[in-house]
């Protein structure tokens, strides 16, 4: 059957992303170029920030000439009949491909790598986020030409959206027959932010032509810069000397944060107990991690000391755009009693502090205040509080979190003398303690129990003949399960108490 | 006011005859009942027709009002029904709209009044069909109500110049049949980008401008027995009998003929694109819908014609039916017809497709296979239809071998800066912080506040109808052991909810806590005018408003809170659920919706700041240093510009929480973190642009005693 060949393209978008109006510019430049076409779209209740779906299919067949019949479009893709997968968004590259849409023999895969992360991603205790790596080798693998690059970052660049880039780099694809003026014609017909939007459009163009065939998903996102002290310090190549060299970058970073934290003798004790952990690599990579984050842990100095420095109001201009104008800046501050009393004398207030824990179990009282640190008055109210950072060596929080420290290397030495895999495990569960008031209470009370199953098992496991599977796995899955969410919390103190 | 402006758009509803049209299938509908000379247009909102509404509500000044035809956004779907009133005692043409099948529902007791009274005006009925992939309410279809009030149903092709062609046959059938009749639009149709060759307007006979003058009254017109018996014989004697005249007379089903005359295929005409695709990804079709396959197409799918579907079977061994959604008239009613006239075909349908769902390509495409690969035909062999399916389906194969997980879900949820959203939080704080008083019966009800039952919320234990949230508690509340929630949209407060809930709870002495979420429009919809907007659809100013509502039927006790307020809205919760009052006790959350805040607001400031005004613009921020990657924030927040970020700590592992550029700075991550004593991590930034000269002195002299500070502990 002789056929006028038909192009179908999709955008799978998430809601608010402006899927509509790129849907409306391709419809319009075929128009504009003389190609029958139409498009669709489900916005409906998924407009609300869900997935959404918009849908163009043109003949390129241009006008009636030939024939009286007119093309008969689809209101839907037919999956593995799909020519081009314009995605504003990453993951529903994934979603695509998951309900069959894209296929390696025909579709050209156009997408902008950033994420939009979903809620069920966003809300784990740990990381949730969907492996970008399985979503690039999936766009890899199902594409019969690929450009992949982050066109919100472009978009920001050029003072626009993100769909106006990738309508450049539709156009400079050519995977649609549609002129590239067609496009500019359609973006002035449309007269919203024309100026912006053609920006836009020309930056994805330049990178759709400069990708050519060869493109590919240049745009995983790039680790993340280290904090970036410069440092020529050989003060602490010889602190760290006598630790084997593939430890020495984290323990660079760990000694510059202590010293920062605290002082040079902080530092110093740090790497002292480290050291029992240091011929073991892996076992050494985990304590040395772990420790340091745990040792500069966030008592109400040191986030009084962050909210303090000069380098924080050049951070929030930076991010939020602020070239020449003014920030007002205020904080959030709800300390609860244990962060306060944290900070005080341990002799003068353990008695205060038992008491306080007897008399609320639950939720201590707090003290809630919004505090303007760009004013003097509430600046000076924060900054204040930094003073106090000499007595946190003899602090009632420096107490608490050292002894538990102490516990917790305990138990990676003993686990160590039994098994290293389960030595790791041990060391890892250190990852579980995190946040502030009774969030770090739940958590560390997560830590213990961990800590403690995980001994037992051990201890079990060496008493009948040395088999530690089951050991390592509970304390493997008893992080896993915490680090998913409250939901699973409860699975995983059932998973202690089997233990 | 709606979501979307149509000013541009309603440009091209006053075209003549000839000039092209160019928009989505509601345009062209719209345009259509002008070219039929409608006297009265009104309805509803309700996705996927509430673009209907706001196209009505744009051109009601330019076009409507000098054509002298009546517009109302009706109360609710049995308002719209019954507005069809006008056309059981004289020869006015109307049409109303609504989102079916729930609008359906709502209607059904006007409807059945109308469509048993008959009509001597074309009554035509716009339903949005909310079926399938992207739909938001229970999927069920209308074909049932049409059987049993006996509406004929228009299904048309999917193409805008159809759409307009059978909203004019709509009018003729109805007036041909006496009866009200139904077009039944889906979901992407409505969105659909087409164009249509125009008519000329055609200005009615009986307006605003040249109004009725005496009354008419006939008797037999009165739903009452004897006349309601009449009336039914009516029906069945003389009304459908005429509806089935007039489809066959004026050709709205087409029978296309081809080479393989042995086979036929019969479909609604909704189907017709996806069906005429399928068999163009099987190789049995070209684009331009030329196949050897024989073809009904259905675009009346009530009445049924019995000699045309007989003319179509005989002569045939093979038939198939795309038809939608159970129970499966069309099949059912085709196999009865072939048994009586004694035809030996066999008929499939559901058992090649599916039961159940929408009839998208990958189902139809399969059932086609299953069936042209079984009934064999000429044209094509086996083994090509095979290969055909075979290259559209293979890679599918290879889905899970490189994404080995199921990619992450995306509800719908409330959108940035949402004021509903908050009033969640302070649920789910309050049922997590103090369960024994918060962690109670959450009655949810339809709108933007369904969102509420998704993650991270989870608040709400039913659904079950706009308005409903309070009636469907009635009894649970007295057989619970705390006081239950209800919940309320303004929408569908004035919807349904005044009487069927709050009247029936006052009525019923039911002791419980209500909340409505006053965001000033029926957001879900597309931010819809309600009664409480402070103007109607029209752009009339009105003084409706809940709590004088409220206070006519008796609450006493009634709490208007800032639902940003995150603590008070706690409070207030708290106070309800625990006060000695018996009774109904009212909480009125509210704020505008932000959607259309920053609609208005952002064109304004970017003005502002163009012309060198100060502009002071609030952010939110999170200090990547302080916060320590446990998302609680999200569990409770769930606003779509708090996400993550990679921890830029390179000795932490998990991502950290993130405030987008998207923020509007509604100021709840500072409550939640507030009101669920968090962390500090969160910070307000107030922007200002265009700083005036104090606002830069007194900038810089604190910059100058801060720096002092900082350097003596730096």
């Amino acid at each position: 059957m002789i056929d006028a060949p038909l192009l179908s393209l999709l955008i799978p978008a998430v809601g608010g992303q402006g899927g509509g109006v790129l849907l409306e510019w391709i419809v319009d430049a075929a128009i504009a170029d003389g190609y029958p076409v139409h498009g669709t779209s489900i916005p409906g209740v998924a407009q609300r920030t869900g997935s959404t779906t918009y849908y163009v299919e043109l003949c390129t067949e241009r006008g009636a000439s030939t024939d009286e019949l007119p093309p008969i479009f689809s209101l839907y893709p037919v999956p593995g009949a799909l020519d081009v997968l314009l995605a504003p968004e990453f993951l529903e590259v994934g979603r695509s491909i998951e309900l069959g849409f894209p296929s390696p023999a025909r579709t050209t895969i156009i997408a902008s790598t950033h994420r939009l992360y979903s809620i069920h991603e966003k809300i784990a205790t740990g990381r949730g986020i969907y492996p970008i790596e399985r979503l690039d080798a999936a766009a890899r693998a199902f594409a019969r030409k690929l450009i992949a690059f982050d066109a919100l970052a472009l978009a920001r660049e050029h003072g626009t959206e993100a769909n106006a880039v990738l309508l450049g780099a539709l156009a400079g694809s050519g995977a649609l027959p549609i002129a590239v003026e067609a496009y500019r014609t359609a973006i002035r017909a449309k007269a919203v932010q024309v100026d912006a939007n053609l920006r836009g459009f020309e930056a994805g163009l330049a990178v759709a032509l400069a990708a050519g065939a060869a493109a590919g998903g240049e745009g995983s996102p790039a680790a993340a810069a280290p904090a970036g002290q410069a440092l020529s310090d050989t003060d602490i190549e010889a602190m760290t000397a006598a630790f084997p060299q593939s430890l020495r970058p984290v323990l660079r970073q760990g000694v510059l944060r202590l010293i920062d934290y605290q002082n040079r003798a902080y530092a110093e004790r740090y790497l002292e107990r480290l050291r029992p952990f240091a011929g073991d690599v892996e076992l050494g990579q985990i304590v040395a991690r772990h420790l340091a984050v745990w040792m500069s842990y966030e008592d109400a100095v040191r986030v009084a000391e962050f909210k303090t420095r000069m380098s924080r109001f050049e951070r929030i201009r930076k991010e939020k755009g602020v070239r020449d104008g003014e920030i007002i800046v205020t904080d959030f501050l709800k300390p609860d009693l244990d962060e306060i009393y944290g900070v005080l004398p341990y002799r003068l207030v353990a008695w205060f502090a038992r008491w306080a824990e007897r008399r609320w179990p639950h939720g201590r009282p707090s003290l809630g205040q919004h505090v303007k640190t760009t004013t003097v008055s509430g600046y000076l109210r924060v900054w204040l509080l930094t003073l106090l950072r000499p007595l946190r060596p003899i602090s009632y929080r420096a107490h608490e979190e050292h002894a538990r420290i102490d516990r917790w290397l305990a138990a990676v030495a003993r686990c160590r003398a039994w098994d290293g895999l389960l030595a790791c495990e041990v060391a890892r569960a250190a990852q579980l303690v995190k946040g502030y008031g009774d969030v770090r209470r739940r958590m560390t009370g997560h830590f213990d129990r961990l800590l403690e199953a995980a001994t037992k098992a051990g201890e079990h496991a060496m008493a009948n003949g040395g088999d530690f599977t089951a050991a390592r796995s509970l304390a493997a899955r008893y992080r896993a399960l915490v680090l998913q969410g409250p939901e699973s919390e409860a699975t995983a103190a059932a998973l202690a108490a089997d233990a | 006011m709606g979501e979307r402006s149509f000013a541009e758009d309603v440009k091209q509803l006053g075209y003549g005859e000839g000039e092209i049209l160019r928009g989505e299938g509601i345009l062209a509908i719209t345009k259509a009942l002008l070219q039929s000379g409608v006297s009265y247009v009104g309805g509803y909102p309700g996705a996927p027709v509430s673009y209907l509404i706001d196209v009505l509500a744009d051109a009601n000044e330019p076009l409507l009002k000098p054509l002298g035809i009546y517009f109302e956004q009706s109360g609710s779907e049995a308002a719209a029904a019954a507005l069809l009133g006008a056309s059981i005692n004289y020869p006015i043409r109307g049409a109303v709209t609504w989102k079916s099948v729930v609008g359906t529902n709502v209607a059904s007791d006007a409807l059945s009044h109308v469509a048993s009274a008959g009509v001597i005006g074309g009554s035509v009925i716009v339903i949005g069909e909310d079926y399938g992939e992207g739909a938001s309410i229970l999927q069920e279809r209308t074909h049932s109500t049409a059987l049993k009030s006996s509406v004929p149903l228009l299904d048309p092709r999917n193409s805008l110049d159809a759409f307009a062609r059978f909203v004019g046959e709509g009018f003729g059938l109805s007036e041909a049949c006496n009866q009200p009749v139904f077009f039944s639009i889906r979901i992407r149709a409505c969105h659909m980008r087409g164009t249509l060759r125009c008519r000329d307007n055609v200005k009615p006979a009986i307006s605003m401008l040249s109004r009725l003058d005496s009354p008419s009254f006939s008797i037999d017109r009165i739903n009452l027995p004897p006349f309601t018996y009449q009336m039914e014989a009516q029906k069945f004697e003389k009304r459908l009998p005429a509806a089935r005249r007039y489809i066959v007379e004026h050709g709205l089903n087409e029978h296309f003929r081809g080479a393989e005359d042995h086979l036929g295929i019969v479909m609604q005409g909704g189907l017709w694109n996806t069906t005429l695709r399928g068999l163009h990804a099987l190789g049995l079709a070209d684009t331009r819908g030329r196949t050897p396959v024989p073809l009904l197409v259905l675009n009346a799918i009530h009445p049924l014609v019995p000699e045309e579907l007989i003319g179509f079977l005989r002569g045939k061994t093979r038939v198939l039916v795309v038809e939608e959604g159970m129970p499966n008239y069309i099949e059912r009613e085709l196999k009865a017809l072939a048994h009586e006239a004694r035809l030996p075909v066999e008929i499939q349908g559901k058992d090649v497709f599916s039961p159940h769902g929408e009839y998208i390509p990958q189902l139809v495409v399969g059932g086609l296979r299953r069936f042209f690969t079984s009934a064999g035909v000429t044209s094509q062999s086996t083994t090509a239809i095979e290969d055909r399916y075979q290259a559209l389906t293979a890679h599918r194969e290879k889905v899970g071998l490189v994404l080995l997980e199921p990619v992450a879900k995306r509800p719908p949820s409330f959108c940035t800066g949402c004021p509903e959203r908050p009033v969640f939080s302070a649920l789910k704080i309050l049922r997590t912080r103090e369960p024994a008083i918060g962690d109670t019966h959450v009655a949810a009800d339809i709108g933007c506040s369904t969102f509420s039952t998704q993650a991270p919320f989870n608040v709400g234990n039913s659904v079950l109808g706009y308005g409903m949230g309070l009636a469907s508690s009635s009894a649970v509340a007295p057989l619970f052991g705390k006081r239950t929630i209800s919940v309320m949209g303004d929408g569908g407060f004035w919807h349904n909810g005044l009487t069927n809930g709050v009247a029936n709870a006052m009525y019923n002495k039911q002791d419980s806590v209500l909340v409505i979420l006053d965001n000033f429009y029926a957001a879900a919809t597309g931010q819809h005018h309600v009664p409480s907007t402070g103007t109607n659809a029209r752009n009339e100013p009105l003084p409706m408003t809940i709590p004088d509502a409220l206070k006519g039927l008796g609450v006493k006790w009634i709490r208007t809170v800032n639902s940003y307020r995150i603590a008070d809205v706690m409070g207030t919760f708290r106070e309800a659920l625990t006060t000695r009052v018996p009774g109904l006790k009212v909480i009125i959350a509210k704020n505008e919706c932000m959607l259309e805040r920053q609609r208005r607001e952002r064109p304004r400031l970017r003005r502002l700041a163009a012309e060198g005004h100060q502009v002071v613009q609030p952010r939110f921020g999170v200090d990547p240093d302080v916060c320590t990657g446990d998302h609680s924030c999200m569990r409770l927040n769930g606003c779509p510009s708090l996400t993550l970020r990679e921890n830029p700590d390179p000795l932490r592992e998990d991502p950290i929480a993130h405030v987008d550029e998207t923020c509007v700075g509604c100021g709840v991550c500072g409550e939640v973190a507030h009101a669920a004593v968090l962390c500090p991590s969160f910070y307000e930034v107030k922007v200002i642009a265009n700083p005036t000269r104090w606002t830069r002195l007194v900038s810089r002299l604190r910059q100058a005693v801060i720096r002092r500070l900082a350097a003596v502990t730096a």
